[in-house]
Parts: C-alpha cells; structure tokens; sequence
C-alpha cells in the first residue's frame, strides 16, 4: 500500500495554474467560427511544443479552456491558435485582436509521434476544425520534407466556406509529393470539387504499401469510427495510425477528472492516442 | 499497521509506549490550540448530523460521532477555493493563492484518514498541486478511533486501522485517550496537552482490544479480495448492473460530494464588483453530472446515466485501484448513507461479483 506525502525533494511549482500573459500578434476570422490568432510569449520566448499538443488559454473573467496548437514548432517567436466560436470563453476570444493580451499555460499532452513518421509516407486526415491541430504536424512536415514520403491530406468540412486554410493548401500541392484532397458534404453552387463525407476520398488513396506508411487524423468521433473502417480495410496496422481525442480538461496536468477516458487522462496520455491504444479504451470515441 | 504502544515512526521520535489524556483535560488541550491557530473538529449539527468545522470554542467539539456529512477532506481542498487572483487592468497579472497557514485538524476517524492519504497521492504524482500540498503540510492531523455503524465497511478495503498521515493518533479508553505520537508536529502539539500520565495495565490492554472489538461490530462487506476488483470490473464492463443502478440513480452527485477520495473538480472565473480584477476557484465537481465529459460539438462522452454510474464504480475500484494498489475508497459508507436513491456502493460491487461468481459473461 503507498501512502502519505513523498518526501518533498521537489517542491510544487506554485504556479502551476497560474497562466503566462502572451500578446496577440494578429488575428484574423478565417470562417464564420474560426479565428486564427498568432500569439506571442513574453520576450518572443518559444513554447517548444510538439505538433498535436494544445495550451490552456485564459481570459480573466471567462475562464480557460484547452485549445490545440496551430503552427509548427519551427515557427520560432510566436505560435498560432485556431479557436472555434463554441461558448463564452471562445466568443470572448473571437473579440480579440492584435495587441490584445491572452493567458497561455502548457504545452500539455503528447502530440503526434514525429519519429514514427519519418521515412515513411504520411496520410493526414482532417475533420472541420481537426485541421488545426495537423496543420502544425504539416508544417513541420514541410520545413523537413525530405526526412518523409508523400504526404497525403485529407480534409473534409460541411461546406466549402468552412474548409480551413485554403490558400496554404493549394500550396501544399505545389510540391508533386504532397496530395491534397478536399471534400465538402453537401454539395454548394461555385463548388466542382468532391463532395461527400470524408472517407469517400479513400478511394482515391493510391497505397503501396500499408506498412511504410503513418496516418494522423484529428475530426469528431463519427469521423473516426468511419475513417478506423477504412483504414482496417486498407490493412494499416493499427500501430500506425494516430488520432487526437478532444475532452473537456480543465487543468491539464491529469487532476480535475474531466479528460478521463477509460483509465487514460487525455492532457496526460494523449490528446494523441494510437487506434491500437484506442481499441483498448471504450469510452475513446 | 503498527499497534499500540508502537508510537515510533517518524522523525526520530520514540514513545515507547501511549500515553493517557484525559478526556477533562482536553477542552483545555483545544483551548490553548485554538488560541494559536485554526483547529477544524467534529461539531453537532441539528439533532443528529455532525460535521467537521473551524471552531472558536472547545465546548463545540463533539468528539463522539459516527460519521461527519462531508468528510475533513474539506479542509484540505475546500469545496470551494480561489487558486489564482487576477487583474483586468490593462496590464493584467496573475498571481497564485496559496494558503499554508497552519492548521489543526482534530478527531479525524482512520477511514478518513486513509481518505487523506489518497488525497496526498493523487495531489502528488506526477505534477504536485501547490494548494492542496501548501495545506496539507500546514496541516496537524489528530485521528481519533471510532465504533462503526451499519453503514461501514472499512475492514472490507483494509482501512480501519489507518495511521499512516496522521500526527498523533487517540484511542478511547475509560477515562479518556490513550495518546500515540507519530510525528514531531504530532509530539509538538502534544505539549499543548496540560497532564499526560502513564497508562495502567488495564488502559494498555483497552486500547489493545478496540480494533479487534470495532472490526467485530462491522456487519458490511465486499465478498471477496479486493485485490481482484480490478479484473472483476474489467470483465463485467457490460453487466446489466450498471443500467439498473442507472434506472434508480438521479445523477444528483451526492455520492461524490461526500466521498472521502473524490477529487475531480471544476474550474471558474469571478470577477469583481468594480471589474478591475477577479479571482478563479476551483470547486468540488462530480462525474455524475450530465455535463462532466461535455465538449463543443456538442459531444458527451458520457451521457448515459448508466455510462456515468460505471464511471464511479470503475475509477474507484478499477483505473486508480490498479495505479494506487488498493481501492480509492476507504469504507466510510457515506455515499451510501447519503444516497437520494438508496442505492449502495457495496451492495452494487457485490452484485457484479456474484455475477462472476456463478459464471455471467
């Protein structure tokens, strides 16, 4: 049986919740409920996060809430945050622009397993505003791009007004070892793309070889069910394929009880998870 | 668990035996604790609830009570605290609140004692929470052994006898307390007590006897090894049991509130009357509201009342059972004193045992 208080070798960081204040640099509405926000920590310092790890932003008065990194941790003197207009706290956000203050605790959680992906092909599949939490994984794609294989990125949105980041991706494509296949699941007038819902791109998918190929996905849970199908059809290892979980955290530092999937605390454990973890897990999706 | 007359643990104290307080000199004892710190300690609340309370008079203390409404993990984590004081100047600033003004916390039972325990480990591994620890090393704990009721079960999740976390630890006798030192904090306050004298014999061998007379009277249990919940929850994931418990339950989070070892908390903002600043607080939450695992979407991940009552049953006896090596539960039997649907915890785990038992898959 444990008990009592280790001895206290390491004190408690008094400041544990206790966010830093970061100025925004700029802010810009990229939909009718995404804003994009580049956000920088006092002296310009880096966070040095991993792509698919999130920070806790605070507005005093409104609260904190858990929001995922947006940019690549190779953008150096300010990280971006796409936040979603959602509830008080993200609606107060969306009043805020440059030169405007915002607190900032973290980065929190895993992220995505960069070495794993390395040498291999990487299929990137982005539900609404899951594109925010692998454009950072993208990004850091790009600025090493010779360290992976194709890169193919899915993204799907109900509507084409709301696809994220457009104007990027059309120059992802430039490169002919990146694929980008867009999707919207209701089909718009001034709209020739595809249309459907995410995993009706899959047949597109030209795979060699499941096995030499790594697969990050961030969307809502219907998403992922159908997409885990797909990729089980396709016979990607389980191993191989990565999701983030989005819960409810309230500290992020696997405390306050909110995140808790299973046994697993998302801040903690995840936000990014293996489907191979995931199938051990019942309350995952 | 040492036994009497065992008093040496910590800190190079030794007693080599108990030594006696008598129950007259203990309004004395109080009186000069409170003249110079906080002393929290059961009191009498309407004509037979107790509840652990800051106390200005010694005359207050009711030191034979069953069981407290809430448990003394609220004077460690407060239903409510203010964690982090802000301004809304434009220039805006935060600064942590950290309360480490000592206190005394008087007659806490060993099942909550155990609770506090729990509490020292969930708080400390892997990242320490400076609030609860800045309190909880403030804190001097008097335990106090009780007489059980129907309600409890701690010899069930081998808490009866809890010592560990405690400073000094009273056993009824005759005439008063047989006093064990723990700690230096322990023998430090002890020195506040007015006459303390050597236990006769007959006192020896009365507090020798009370675990074994308290483990006699405890008429609930878990039926079987606790060691194996874990593997027992884990099978029974599906059982029938969760959703009828669900059909009776009205998610009111009572059980989590008086829970000894519930920690899960929620955190807000408020903000003053001049909106020049605020402070955000961190308040007591439950699992078995409706909203506990909402996100935007909306998605709630747990929004099957049964999915919610499961939840508790398994994070108990199953998720931190197995990091912590024994149940996160200490066998108080408040939820199920407390319980607006009667519903008890002991006898919804033995439910699903039996289903293993006579084979249910």
């Amino acid at each position: 049986m444990r008990s009592a208080p280790e001895s206290t070798l390491e004190e408690p960081d008094q400041r544990l919740y206790v966010p830093e204040m970061a100025r925004i640099v700029s802010a810009e509405d990229l939909t009718e409920f995404e804003r994009l926000f580049e956000i920088r920590l006092p002296e310009g310092r880096d966070l040095e996060h991993v792509p698919g790890q999130f920070v806790q932003v605070s507005m005093f008065g409104f609260g904190e809430a858990p929001i995922s990194l947006c940019s690549s941790p190779v953008k150096t003197g300010s990280f971006e945050l796409c936040v979603r207009r959602a509830g008080g706290l993200t609606a107060a956000l969306h009043g805020l622009g440059a030169g405007d203050m915002v607190g900032i605790r973290g980065p929190f959680g895993n992220g995505f397993p960069i070495d794993r992906m390395q040498g291999k092909d990487v299929v990137i599949v982005a539900g609404g505003i899951g594109m925010a939490p692998v454009r950072s994984l993208i990004q850091h794609i790009l600025a090493d791009r010779d360290s992976y294989g194709r890169m193919i990125v899915l993204h799907g949105a109900r509507e084409p007004d709301l696809l994220l980041f457009t104007d990027e991706i059309e120059s992802w494509g430039s490169d002919d070892r990146n694929e980008i296949l867009l999707t919207v699941d209701k089909p718009v007038e001034g709209w020739d793309g595809h249309v459907g819902v995410i995993t009706t791109l899959f047949p597109r998918l030209k795979i060699d070889s499941p096995s030499s190929l790594v697969v990050a996905m961030c969307g809502p849970p219907v998403m992922y069910r159908f997409v885990l199908l797909e990729l089980r059809s396709l016979r990607i290892p389980e191993d191989q394929s990565f999701l983030s979980l989005e819960r409810n955290m309230r500290c992020g530092v696997g405390k306050c009880g909110h995140c808790q999937v299973d046994h697993r605390y998302v801040c903690v454990d995840g936000p990014v998870f293996s489907a191979a973890e995931l199938a051990h897990l019942h309350e995952g999706i | 668990m040492s036994g009497h007359g065992n008093g040496q643990r910590m800190m190079g104290i030794v007693t080599t035996q108990g030594v006696v307080l008598e129950a007259s000199s203990l309004p004395k004892m109080l009186a000069r604790m409170v003249r110079t710190r906080r002393v929290m300690a059961p009191v009498k609340r309407g004509r037979t609830a107790f509840a652990f309370d800051w106390i200005d008079d010694p005359a207050e203390v009711a030191l034979g009570y069953v069981r407290t409404v809430l448990p003394p993990k609220k004077a460690i984590l407060p239903a409510h605290e203010s964690i982090l004081d802000f301004s809304l100047e434009p220039t805006q600033t935060a600064a942590p609140i950290i309360d480490d003004e000592p206190f005394v916390l008087f007659g806490v039972h060993p099942c909550d004692m155990s609770g506090i325990t729990q509490l020292d480990w969930a708080f400390s591994r892997n990242v320490k929470d400076p609030h609860y620890l800045a309190r909880r090393e403030a804190a001097t704990i008097v335990a106090l052994d009780c007489m059980p009721d129907e309600y409890c079960f701690c010899t069930s999740v081998g808490t009866a006898g809890t010592r560990d976390g405690a400073d000094l630890f009273l056993t009824p006798i005759g005439t008063g307390f047989m006093v064990d030192v723990l700690t230096a904090k322990g023998a430090a306050l002890l020195e506040e007590a007015p006459a303390l004298r050597e236990p006769s014999a007959e006192e020896l061998a009365e507090a020798e006897a009370w675990p074994e007379e308290k483990a006699r009277c405890i008429t609930r249990r878990i039926d079987g090894d606790i060691a194996d919940l874990p593997d027992i929850l884990e099978r029974r994931y599906e059982s029938d049991v969760w959703n009828s418990t669900a059909e009776r339950c009205y998610s009111c989070g009572t059980c989590t509130i008086v829970c000894p070892t519930c920690f899960c908390f929620d955190v807000r903002d408020e903000v003053n009357l001049p909106l020049t600043g605020g402070s955000r607080g961190r308040h007591w939450d439950s699992c078995q509201f409706l909203d506990f695992a909402l996100v935007a979407g909306p998605h709630n991940f747990r929004g099957k009342r049964g999915s919610r009552v499961r939840h508790r049953w398994l994070r108990k006896f199953e998720y931190l059972h197995r990091e912590y090596g024994r149940p996160f539960c200490t066998g108080c039997g408040r939820c199920t004193q407390a319980c607006t649907a009667d519903i008890s915890l002991t006898d919804v785990l033995n439910e699903i045992i039996a289903e293993v038992n006579v084979g249910v898959t």
